[in-house]
């Protein structure tokens, strides 16, 4: 059922050798390819059929979802609504990611537009890779979209990585925050010929007490180009951080814009921005260790973006 | 194993007219440092110590003059080259990343991850904590952290020299000792030529040689004893606050 092309994208994207274990659902080319459930965890495909709503039972803890995306048909842009309901104290891993393979000429893309209602107390990690590749000069464009709603103590840590291979991206995330709830964005982008990469965060801290902290991390190669928007908006007594560092390699070129919104007397919000090249102090303490120029400009971007 | 002939660095300077001027900072150096000596180099910040450090690394490039390492012309030779050739060198100001830990830099300068090398590499420079290793060289470590960090990363090359620039900033009292014995241990065992640029007067009594710069030139090289009335005569200089133009003693 899963090709040897498959499986290259499913590793790349999601760390699986092949169909995993527990709840998952996996596309392919804008079709479903596979789905299983499991006790806790429900997977159905949505009214009108353009994408899947995941529940997780309240008290689930300790399990995972997959839900992978493959594309290598050429021509297709595939647009996907998925929903996410977190059951009350509940502690789960949603491992998503798309993988593109583009033989042709022809354009392909993936737009997800995935919504997440986190219950109260619940915990979620959602991890999501980018990733495209082929022989094919096709444009290869990913559009992912994140809303995220936090109830009382809830937490989200969401991971979001695109690796290589992407011609545009234009991603959007949102979030609303209850009181005591708790956001962790980090963001790992590198893009390199003629690629460009736009991420628009809106953060709104409405609760008494939440906290978020918004990592992200650029790498512009070749004469690629990278746009970073992040405001907090802060509604109530809360804790807001925005960090976003942005290296240039070759002629990169980057724009990041912070802005912080305090509309409450007792927020706090602080960001620290940065775009430069790679600093020289690194790059000679690695060659002083035996690496050459390219060993330690590799190194350093690796953990960068680790 | 070293020799350092008439070595001459400057640097452009912008005077305050908006014209250009060459600053000499390393003003014709001339020494041969033997192989597996212990030398401590000291003299008042600004003379040139740690310009004339990176010479030898090859981090500046320098204005004239030639650098021999065992009998070979590595003037010309770039970072990496004289790193593989045995030369190493821990920064006065370590670099600080981000994303890289203790772990990753042990392992790229001792050009291998193995878990059992690693442990024992930091048994040899004296790190009893394990939970050390995968600490993030970031700028969260402490001032006396980072420069552990930066003492191991060099011993870990088993470089044939070794230059420590000023190793002992920011380390605690209790560690200065185990510091310099640590040093004279690798001097011994390793036969390593061990360089240490440093004010403190533990690195000066560990050493075979000290040398003394000041205003870019080695204004002495040999036992402690004889630089003591020098040194004594520096820091008259420099803790005077605009001392008078004559006061002969400040430029012999
Ligand atoms: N690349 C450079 N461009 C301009 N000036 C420089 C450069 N490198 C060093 N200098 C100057 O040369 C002088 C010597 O600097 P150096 O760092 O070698 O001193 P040092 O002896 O190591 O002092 P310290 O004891 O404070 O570490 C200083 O005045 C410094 O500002
Ligand atoms: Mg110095």
């Amino acid at each position: 059922m899963l090709d040897a092309l498959d499986k290259k994208l499913l590793r790349t994207v999601a760390d699986l050798e092949g169909i995993p274990k527990g709840a998952y659902n996996i596309r392919k080319n804008g079709k479903l390819l596979a789905r299983d459930v499991s006790a806790n965890i429900n997977i159905e495909t949505n009214a009108d059929g353009t994408g899947i709503i995941v529940t997780i039972k309240p008290g689930t803890v300790n399990e995972s979802v997959h839900i992978p995306v493959i594309l290598s048909q050429a021509g297709l842009y595939d647009v996907v609504y998925n929903n996410f309901i977190i059951g009350e104290g509940s502690d789960v891993t949603i491992i998503a990611g798309c993988g593109i393979h583009c033989g042709g000429l022809e354009p392909e893309g993936h737009a997800g537009i995935h919504e997440f209602q986190v219950g109260r107390k619940a915990k979620v990690t959602y991890v999501e890779k980018h990733f495209a590749t082929g022989p094919g000069r096709g444009r290869r464009t990913l559009n992912p979209t994140t809303k995220v709603f936090l109830a009382e103590g809830a937490q989200a840590e969401m991971e979001l990585t695109q690796i290589g291979g992407v011609d545009e991206a234009n991603r959007v995330n949102e979030a609303i925050l209850g009181p005591n709830s708790v956001l962790l964005i980090t963001e790992r982008v590198m893009t390199e010929g003629e690629q460009t990469a736009v991420s628009r965060n809106e953060i709104v801290l409405s609760g008494e007490n939440s906290r978020a902290n918004m990592v992200s991390r650029s790498v512009m190669k070749g004469d690629s180009k990278q746009n970073f928007y992040a405001t907090m908006d802060a509604q109530a007594k809360c804790f807001g951080h925005i960090e976003c560092d942005a290296i240039i390699i070759d002629n990169g070129t980057n724009e990041t814009i912070p802005a912080l919104k305090a509309k409450h007397p007792d927020a706090e919000l602080t960001h620290e921005a940065s775009i430069g090249k790679i600093a020289s102090d690194q790059l000679t303490k690695l060659m002083s260790l035996g690496l050459t120029y390219d060993e330690a400009v590799n190194r350093i971007i690796q953990g960068f973006l680790k | 194993m070293l020799e350092l002939k008439d070595l001459f660095f400057s640097v452009p300077v912008t005077d305050g007219n908006g014209g250009t001027s060459m600053r000499t900072i390393i003003n014709g150096v001339n020494f041969a440092f033997e192989k597996g000596k212990f030398y401590a180099v000291t003299g008042p910040n600004g003379s040139g110590k740690t310009t004339l450090a990176k010479l030898i690394m090859g981090i500046n490039p320098i204005t004239s003059g030639e650098i021999l390492f065992d009998g070979n012309n590595i003037t010309g030779l770039s970072i990496t080259e004289r790193a593989k050739a045995g030369i190493s060198y821990s920064f006065q100001q370590p670099a600080r990343f981000k994303g890289i830990t203790f772990r990753d830099l042990l392992a790229i300068a001792a050009g291998t991850d193995d878990e059992a090398t690693l442990l024992a590499l930091l048994r040899r420079v004296g790190i009893c904590s394990l939970s050390f290793l995968d600490q993030p060289v970031d700028t969260k470590l402490s001032g006396g952290e980072i420069k552990k960090i930066e003492l191991a990363t060099t011993i870990a090359r088993s470089p044939k020299l070794a230059i420590y620039d000023e190793p002992d900033t920011g380390i605690d009292l209790w560690t200065i000792g185990p510091m310099v014995k640590l040093l004279k241990r690798e001097r011994d065992e390793n036969h390593t030529t061990t360089v240490v640029v440093s004010h403190n007067r533990a690195f000066l009594e560990a050493a075979d040689i000290v040398l003394l710069m000041n205003q870019g030139q080695l204004a002495y090289m040999g036992q402690l004893e004889g630089a003591l009335p020098l040194l004594t005569d520096l820091s008259i200089c420099n803790y005077k606050a605009c001392g008078s133009i004559d006061d002969v003693r400040c430029f012999r």
